[in-house]
């Protein structure tokens, strides 16, 4: 299977589904519907550390699986898990098989035509790393390199948009192909959040990688499908008062060793 | 944050293979009977149904098995119709090894002599015990050695069905080499597993072959 085909087939689904009302008839009400079935279906991507991920004992972790205990604690129903790759989010939104994407869902203008979003909880900071013997400073500088990416991600989103002529991107798709790929030597620069760089470097202790720059820092918010504003409106309101009592700048710092971003604090007070 | 590898991810690993291993009988059981359908109607004598066997093939063999998982997985989500992932990547996979099985086997028919059909007809047989008694026997010996190699493309190819979110034994080594961090002794215990479910299915056609073929 060649990768082009694989693209154009997620293209393709992507922009059917965005038939407008389709799939939306069948379901009237998304927060009632999770309070009468009495759980929630939330997508999630279990091999993207340590956003998600798997523990020593194959049990789920990361912050989005802490995020997603903490949110069906307050919604009072019990949490069925969907697995997804960051590639088939919004298909699997859109088709109906969760109620909710919690799995480091960038909020990009791009989504918010087939999908709808929550205020943002937390944010990624998206950026290149690469060798540190090289002076990279910016997107001018990755001419006649070849960088990694994780197919479908926002990093992939900045990188194509900055990209310059003579540059190739290499993408990969999931982030633990990607990883595996920059770890094993194949590709000296990565486009990612922070947090990878580290662990792929666990890995690459004889040539690690250091962030040259950063491209973007991504808010990222729950996914919901569009025209459910009770849904909307809770998750809206489960966002603030957990950012205002503290509990996911707690989570956020538990494993990425820092609070959370100003612009995210900021969209819940107002 | 990772871990070495542990019997927990060994028994992850195990777990994938078990549904990669039923989505390849799956595929193998269905693929086999449709297969048959396809081939016997490629070779019909009323030219409707050879026609529509023919167009069966050429569009299934014409479109990537992902498109296939795509449509049956997500497409028909859109109409209302949702399948399980395991139904949707069986179907998509029995439809795809149908075609190819199909076309495999018109071959392994034509391969046959027109003269034993001549032979049989001469003999008064009808057209179907022509078929059942006289060319089948000789085209399955024929058929051995290039169904098996389908059939091995197909175990490979059930990773696909990671696409629709199932987590067969492909995407079970990403997520263990996720928690690891260990692509090396990772992969090669999915690569081995791969080989053990595919060598027996060459042994057999080996072993098949030499029943068959008279010496």
């Amino acid at each position: 299977m060649t990768h082009p085909t694989r693209r154009a087939a997620l293209l393709t689904a992507g922009a059917l589904l965005g038939a407008p009302g389709l799939v939306r008839a069948q379901a009237p009400d998304a927060l009632a519907r999770v309070r009468r079935d009495g759980r929630i279906r939330i997508a999630m991507d279990l091999g993207a550390p340590p956003f998600g991920m798997m523990d020593n004992r194959m049990q789920p972790t990361g912050s989005e699986v802490d995020t997603a205990n903490l949110l069906v604690a307050d919604l009072g129903v019990p949490l069925e898990r969907v697995a997804v790759t960051s590639a088939n989010r919004v298909p699997f939104l859109l088709t109906d098989r969760c109620d909710v994407v919690v799995s480091v869902f960038g909020i990009t203008e791009e989504r918010r035509r087939v999908i709808d979003f929550s205020i943002p909880y937390a944010a990624v900071a998206s950026v290149v790393a690469g060798l540190p013997a090289d002076t990279v400073r910016g997107f001018a500088d990755l001419a006649g390199k070849r960088i990694a990416v994780t197919r479908g991600t926002t990093n992939d989103q900045e990188l194509t948009r900055g990209i310059p002529r003579g540059a190739e991107i290499v993408r990969f798709e999931d982030d633990a192909t990607s990883i595996t790929a920059v770890a094993s030597g194949q590709v000296d620069y990565f486009a990612t959040a922070p947090a990878l760089i580290e662990q792929v470097n666990q890995r690459r202790t004889n040539r690690p990688l250091e962030v040259k720059f950063t491209m973007r820092n991504f808010p990222y918010g729950v996914g919901l499908r569009q025209g459910e504003p009770a849904l909307k409106a809770w998750l809206d309101g489960w966002v603030r008062t957990n950012v205002a009592n503290g509990k996911l700048e707690e989570i956020f710092r538990r494993y990425h060793g820092l609070g959370l971003p100003p612009e995210v604090l900021e969209a819940a007070r107002a | 944050m990772t871990g070495e590898f542990n019997l927990f991810h060994a028994g992850y690993l195990l777990q994938g293979a078990v549904w990669t291993l039923l989505l390849a009988v799956i595929a193998i059981l269905g693929g086999g009977v449709l297969g048959l359908v396809v081939a016997i109607g490629r070779v019909a004598r009323p030219w409707p149904v050879r026609l529509l066997a023919g167009a069966y093939v050429q569009v299934i063999q014409g479109t990537p098995l992902l498109i296939l998982m795509f449509i049956a997985f997500f497409g028909l989500s859109i109409l209302g119709i949702t399948l399980p992932a395991l139904v949707a990547a069986g179907v998509a996979l029995v439809l795809y090894s149908a075609a190819f099985l199909g076309e495999i086997w018109r071959g392994c028919f034509q391969a046959v002599p027109q003269a034993q059909h001549e032979a049989g007809a001469a003999l008064g047989l009808r057209p179907f015990s022509i078929l059942r008694l006289i060319v089948l026997p000789q085209a399955v010996r024929i058929a051995v050695p290039p169904t098996v190699g389908f059939l091995v493309q197909v175990v490979k190819n059930t990773s696909i069905a990671s696409i629709v979110g199932f987590t067969e034994l492909a995407r079970a080594g990403q997520i263990v080499n996720n928690a690891t961090f260990q692509p090396f002794l990772c992969f090669t215990i999915v690569a081995g597993i791969y080989f053990l479910l595919c060598y027996p299915l060459s042994c057999w056609a080996r072993a098949l072959e030499r029943r068959l073929v008279p010496a």
